[in-house]
This record gives structure tokens, sequence and C-alpha cells, in this order.
């Protein structure tokens, strides 16, 4: 026998503690339906019963307004939940019921989790839990959720009341007053006359969210038979209610409710100390007027080089190891397809995934645990002008800021933003932040055209040109989006906690799997169509890899040195690559596509070569970093330097060869800059903005984007006097 | 409490107490508002400002809580001395 048990509560009322506590490592995350909210569920057995916990996203109030509050409300009305678990932090108990208010009235049996009864305690907070129990009408267990106290108490309580053993169940609800009571009877009478509506929810609840002026609640009645009789009520109770007690609906009943909160906590719990808390001590320092700021950038450069320079460590010996086993199969396997499929295609396109998880992790362990300790409240308060100015939210802040290290896990810590508006536009405009794989990019190009000095210029100016197209598009977008007013910045400063490790741990293993399991099928079969395309047909012609495999026995046999003989080698397998490459498909493409890259990249009309910049930013698609090496390949020059010389061979041949000039070199730095996030960045906002349709929209915009800028760079270059 | 006219609570300067008169803000804003604890008769105290100048965090039935100017603008409160 299994019964459901759905976890609900306030923001920072340690309801994700409490749900690690009682399932222990068990437990599943995905999202809910249609949105992109996190859903955690998990079980844990008690007296032979297994017991389903879902934790449900913290919510102030079941209004049903933001979609965090449509999936807790949505959830808690269905019929497969069984019982209600509020949790409550003890040490602000009077708002923490304004939400237990709204529980009650959904006809579930409830019990009540007291949480951090210490802190409360710490802060001279005494609550009497008989009272409390009698006034809430139902079971009532004070626990610590960090230290796991009171764990067990609340696992044999709720085996027992999924039993139906416990009665100490009374159904409770706030007493709204004769006035108010009267109309929501008449409005629950014309509900009524509707069976599905009286089925879907116990009428007086939606009846009170009709009084309160719910939209949603509004929509479902609309869709009812019964709703023209429920209109015209609605409207005689608002015309007696309005001029009757001085207010509307809304006020009245968050004006009642509160009162039974206040009241409630009057009689169970003493008051807090007015001495200051260490909260209030760490704040004078943490949101201090001139320190504010210098500690925030100092933080977040902890949290960046923890990332980026740490988290290279792993990610250096992860692609080195892939790039050793490709090595080693190419040398062992015979020339081939399938060998080609393996070296060019799976090896590196498991690495391309792989490659990713020490980042993800540690960045968003970092993230979880400011989170945790509730810093990242206090860095969107510090941060919101600014980027209020930019359209968006404080919040969005530190993900742009990370996305200069890498997009990918900058996209996924855009999950701290609780409006889906601000959240949506801080995914679509972080791929236009350079990250560190298109520093390589301009890196090579930069230095085969600009001096040393001029080539630094470009470069940062990179950066500053990607940050600023964030700012803009983030203007952009919001007033195409959303037309109307940007989402209400009314955020809590928890007080601050130490996190728990395991927490912190359990999260960085979540983000880490589900980046594998959801964004790592894409990046991998991404690669390998992008292998496909630049190795078909060249790939498959026998005669081609019969005379590779010729010229390699004729140089093995001429007797050179070691090193020699392993530089005639590497040629050979260049050439053989550059071969294939330059008549695959994707060259076709490229040959095909060129004319539309042409006013860019070859304004005028010399470069008979411009196509094989196409390949390149073809294969930039799987990964910003590939464009290098793939333009070693088509140009068949290493991309690595020879001893003692500046530029390598690779750029040699850029710079003699390729045709660009230095100004269409520039033009080439801005396109990559902006043209397509990498695979890895696509298949994350697929999954956090919830829809390939976004991915798809980020593709296209960045595209013509792209070439509308790298257009006028040519153009404007090109008035002011450069070549 | 002073029976002089209401005033924004966004005119009220870091260490000044407030009691709200009214929540005049519209459509969710004002629900969101409401459902924080801007409730007639409720004491609040703004704490201090961002270093920005804005938003400007406030103690409100126990808890702190953050504002931006154009939210604390639609609230009205009564300066408490």
């Amino acid at each position: 026998m299994s019964l459901t048990i759905a976890l609900a509560g306030n923001p920072n009322c340690g309801k994700t503690t409490l749900f690690n506590a009682l399932t222990g490592a068990r437990h599943h995350v995905g999202n809910w339906p249609g949105v992109t909210v996190e859903r955690r569920s998990g079980s844990f057995e008690q007296d032979g019963l297994t017991l389903e916990v879902v934790d449900l996203p913290g919510t102030y109030s079941l209004a049903a307004r933001s979609a965090d509050e449509r999936v807790a409300a949505q959830f808690l009305a269905s019929p497969e939940v069984e019982l209600v678990l509020n949790v409550l932090d003890a040490s602000n108990l009077e708002r923490n019921l304004y939400l237990s208010t709204q529980l009650l009235e959904l006809g579930k049996p409830v019990a009540f989790v007291l949480n951090m009864v210490d802190d409360a305690e710490n802060r001279g907070i005494h609550i009497d839990v008989a009272a409390l129990e009698t006034l809430l009408g139902g079971p009532v267990i004070p626990t610590v959720g960090n230290r796991e106290q009171g764990i067990p108490e609340l696992k044999t309580l709720l085996a027992a009341m999924a039993r139906g053993e416990s009665n100490r169940c009374r159904r409770i609800t706030v007493d709204y007053g004769h006035d108010i009571e009267g109309e929501l009877a008449k409005l629950e009478t014309e509900i009524c006359r509707d069976e599905k509506l009286e089925a879907a929810m116990p009428p007086r609840w939606l009846a009170l969210q009709l009084l309160e002026n719910s939209a949603e609640a509004k929509r479902r009645v609309a869709e009812s038979h019964a709703s023209e009789a429920i209109s015209a009520q609605l409207a005689k109770s608002f015309a007696f209610l309005e001029p009757h007690l001085g207010a509307d609906g809304a006020t009245l009943i968050a004006e009642r409710r509160y009162g039974f909160a206040h009241g409630l906590v009057k009689e169970v719990a003493s008051a807090a100390d007015e001495r200051k808390t260490p909260t209030a001590r760490l704040d004078a320092l943490l949101t201090h007027r001139w320190l504010g700021i210098p500690i925030f950038l100092g933080i977040l450069a902890l949290v960046y080089s923890l990332s980026f320079v740490i988290g290279k460590i792993p990610q250096d010996w992860i692609a080195e190891g892939f790039k050793a086993l490709s090595d080693f199969a190419g040398a062992r396997l015979p020339a081939g397809e399938l060998t080609s499929l393996l070296v060019d295609g799976v090896i590196p396109g498991v690495s391309a995934v792989i490659v990713f998880v020490p980042v993800i992790m540690i960045l968003m362990g970092c993230i979880a645990f400011l989170e945790d300790t509730g810093y990242m409240a206090r860095a969107a308060f510090i941060m919101d002008r600014l980027m209020h100015v930019m359209g968006l939210h404080g919040k969005s802040f530190i993900p742009l800021i990370m996305g200069s290290g890498c997009n990918v896990p900058a996209i996924q810590a855009a999950r701290t933003i609780e409006s889906p508006q601000d959240r949506l536009i801080t995914i679509l405009v972080t791929p236009l932040v350079s990250c560190s794989a298109r520093l390589q990019v301009f890196i090579v190009i930069a230095g085969t055209f600009f001096t040393p000095f001029k080539a630094a210029l470009a470069i940062i100016g990179m950066h500053f040109l990607g940050l600023g197209l964030a700012v803009l598009m983030g203007r952009m977008l919001r007033s195409a989006l959303f037309s109307g007013p940007s989402s209400p910045f009314v955020m809590e400063l928890p007080p601050y906690r130490l996190p728990v490790l395991k927490a912190t741990l359990i999260h960085m293993w979540e983000k880490g799997s589900v980046f594998l399991t959801r964004a790592g099928t894409t990046i991998f079969a991404g690669a390998t169509l992008i292998w496909f395309l630049s190795r078909y047909p060249g790939i498959a012609n026998r005669e081609w890899t019969a005379q590779y495999q010729d010229q390699r026995q004729a140089v093995q046999a001429l007797n050179l040195s070691a090193g020699e003989t392993e530089d005639r080698l590497k040629a050979l397998e260049l050439a053989h690559e550059s071969r294939i490459v330059n008549t695959s498909l994707a060259a076709r493409l490229g040959q095909k596509a060129s004319p539309l890259l042409q006013p860019i990249l070859d304004p005028d009309h010399k470069r008979p070569e411009a196509w094989k910049d196409v390949i390149a930013l073809t294969a930039g698609f799987v990964a910003k970093e590939i464009v290098v090496s793939t333009m070693a390949v088509i140009h068949q020059a290493s991309d690595e330097p020879k001893v003692g010389e500046r530029l390598s061979p690779l750029q040699v041949a850029l710079r003699d060869n390729s045709g660009l000039s230095p100004l269409t070199a520039l033009a080439f730095m801005v396109f990559t800059l902006i043209y397509t996030p990498c695979l890895g960045t696509i298949a994350m906002i697929r999954r956090e903005a919830g829809s390939w349709g976004w991915a798809g929209f980020t593709i296209a915009y960045g595209l013509a984007l792209g070439w509308g800028l790298a257009w006028i760079t040519v153009v404007a270059g090109r008035a002011l006097g450069f070549a | 409490m002073t029976q002089n006219l209401p005033i924004p609570l966004s005119d009220l300067q870091p260490g000044d107490q407030g009691e709200v008169v009214q929540v005049q803000a519209q459509g969710p804003i004002r629900q969101r508002l409401l459902e924080m604890g801007f409730i007639r008769g409720v004491r609040l105290r703004v704490e201090k400002l961002a270093p920005l100048g804005d938003p400007m965090e406030l103690v409100i039935k126990g808890y702190h809580l953050s504002l931006r100017r154009d939210e604390s603008a639609c609230i009205l409160v009564h300066r408490v001395a």
C-alpha cells in the first residue's frame, strides 16, 4: 500500500532539507508537465508502508499566479494527493501560516512540521506545540531538519495517518466574519450547480479565490455551464462587500487570514528578543553601502575561479583522456568508416558531453551554497538597480557573468530566478556573452591579423560587445515578448543559515546527472551529425584510404628518426583528412551557403576559398573551440606553433592563403561571437526554457544579429578606410 | 499614531517606521503585497537601501523583505514616530 504526501511551504522554510531527511538519497528529479519548475519526488518506508513524498515548489500562497504557485495549487487539488504536509518556519510563524490558511481549505488532512525550532529558540521564540495543534486542528511535529531531529517521530506520524489511525485532524478554516461567510455560502450554492466544478475542488475554496479576484479561478468558472449564475452572484457579492466593509475582496480576505495567523501566533508563541540577530550583524557588512559591492564582486571572483580555473583541471584530464583514447583507437584500428565514426565521431562526441560535467557540478555547487546560506538574495538586492536598468532582475547578474566562463552552466544557473519572464530573458541573452571556447577562436584569428596590442584590444572588445548585446537584447526581448510591466521585485531576505553539506552534494549530483541524461543525448546526436556531414562521402572512398595507407607505409619504410617519422605521418594524416573534409557534404553545403556570407567574409569577391570558413563555422555548432581544429584540417596546417615561432602553421596559412584581411577577420570574429550557441548551450536552452522553439529562436536571432553586426563591421570599416 | 496624511512607503528613510494604510498597486503585484503582509495597520520599519539606492530593505511581520521603488511607491503608510 502506498500513499502520496505533498510537501508544501514557503520558500526558505527548510522544506528541501526536510525532504532529503525524509527520503534519503532515493529521489527523482524532473520537471512538472509543461513548465520548467523542478519536480522532486521520493519515498520512504515506515512500518511496512511505502510513502511517496512530492516536494512542491516553495510558495507564499496558492493564488496560482506564478508557474510555481499554479503547479502547487493544481497538484494539491488533484486526487493523487492524499495528505498535505505543511512545513512551517518556527522563527517566522505568522507569515508561514498565511499559506496554511489556504491549505486548510483544500479539504484534505493536513499535518504540520514546525521546522528549525532551534533557530526560533535562539531568537527567544518559544512555541507551545500542543496549543498550536489545537488551533490548527492537525498534528504538529517540531523538527530541526538539518540535524534530522524529529524525523523519526514525523515518519511514525505519517505512517499512522496513512493507515487512518491518527484522529488528530479536525477541520478548521479561517472564519472570515459574518458578511464574507454569507457571500461565500451564496457563491458555493451557485458553484454546486455544476457537479464537475464541485468535484474539482472544495466549492468554498473556489468561492474564496473568486472573491480574491483570481484570474485562474475565473477561467475555471468560465468553462462551466453554471458560469453565468456564478458570475452574477460574484458581481452581487462585490457590490455588497466593497461599500459595506470598505475594501475589495482580496484585501478583506488577506486581512482575515493574517488576522487568524496573528491571533494564533499571539496565543502560542512568545515574542522574539529585540537584540540583534547574527543575520543583522552579517548584513551590516554584506549589504553595506560601500562594502557590499566589493564583497559581492570578491565572492563572484571566487566562484568564477573555483568553477573555471579549478574546474578546468578535471576538464583537461577528461579532454586529454578522450584524446588519448581516440589516438589509441585510431592507431590500432584499420583506417575506414567505422574507425572514423569511433575516433572522429563517437569518442569526441562523448568527450564533448562529459567535459562539461566538472564545471557544471562545481558552479552549481557554489550557487546552491550561496542560495542555501541566504546570500543569493543579498546578491540580487545589491545588483538589482543595475540589472533593472537593463530590463533584467538582480538575480540575472550571476548567470551573465558566469556565461563568460561557459554558457552551459550559466543557463542552468538562471534557475535561481523565480519570475519566468526574467528567467526566460536571461536564458535567451546569456549565449551572447563570450565564453572561454570563443576566446580560443579569437586568440587564433586576432593573433594572426593584428599586432599583439591590437589583438588584445579586439579580444577585449568582443567580450564587451557580447555583454553590451546581452543588455540590449534583454531590453528588446522584454518589450517585444512581454508587454506588461516587469515582474514585481518583492523578495524575502531570509536569515543566514549554514547549508547542509549533504544537500549541496545531492544538488551537485542532480545537476550533473540531469545534464548527462537530458542535454547529453542532444549534444551527442549533434556531434555525430556534424561528423557525418564533414566526413562523407570521402571517408567511404576506398581508393583514398588505400592511397593513404600506402603513403604511411612508404614513410615508415624510410627508416627516418622517430621524430621525423612522426612529423611526416602527421602531415599525411592531415592531408588525408583535409581531402575528405574539403570534398564532404559540409564542403558542398559551404560552397552553396558561401554567397550568403559573401558580404561579410568576402566583400570584394576576391576569396575563392571563403567557403572553407563556412565549414569551420558549421563545425562550430558542436563547440566553438572546434572552429580552430576544423580550420587546421581544412587548411591542412597544424594549430600548434613550432618551437620559437609566434604564429602556428595554421595562422601562417590563414594570413598568407585564406584571403582574409584584418577587416574581414574582425567581421569573422564578430560573427563567431554571435552566430549560434554551441550544441551544449542549445540543449540547455531547450531544457531550461522548456521548448525547442526557444532554442530555435536563439539560433535564428543569433544568426541574424551576427550577420547584421559583421556586415556593419565591414561596411563601417571600409567607410573609415580600413581594408 | 500620527494623524497626518499618508505618504508613499518609498518616502520613508532608513530607520523610519510606518503603519500600512493601503496598497494602491493593482493586479498581481497587489495580491503579492497583500500575501506578504501589507495589511491595514501593520507596522513596518525601513532597514536600509541597497548600495545603488534601490531596492529598499524593510522589516514587516518579523521578517526581512526587499522592494523596488516601483513597488514601495504604491504602498501608502503613516509615518510612526
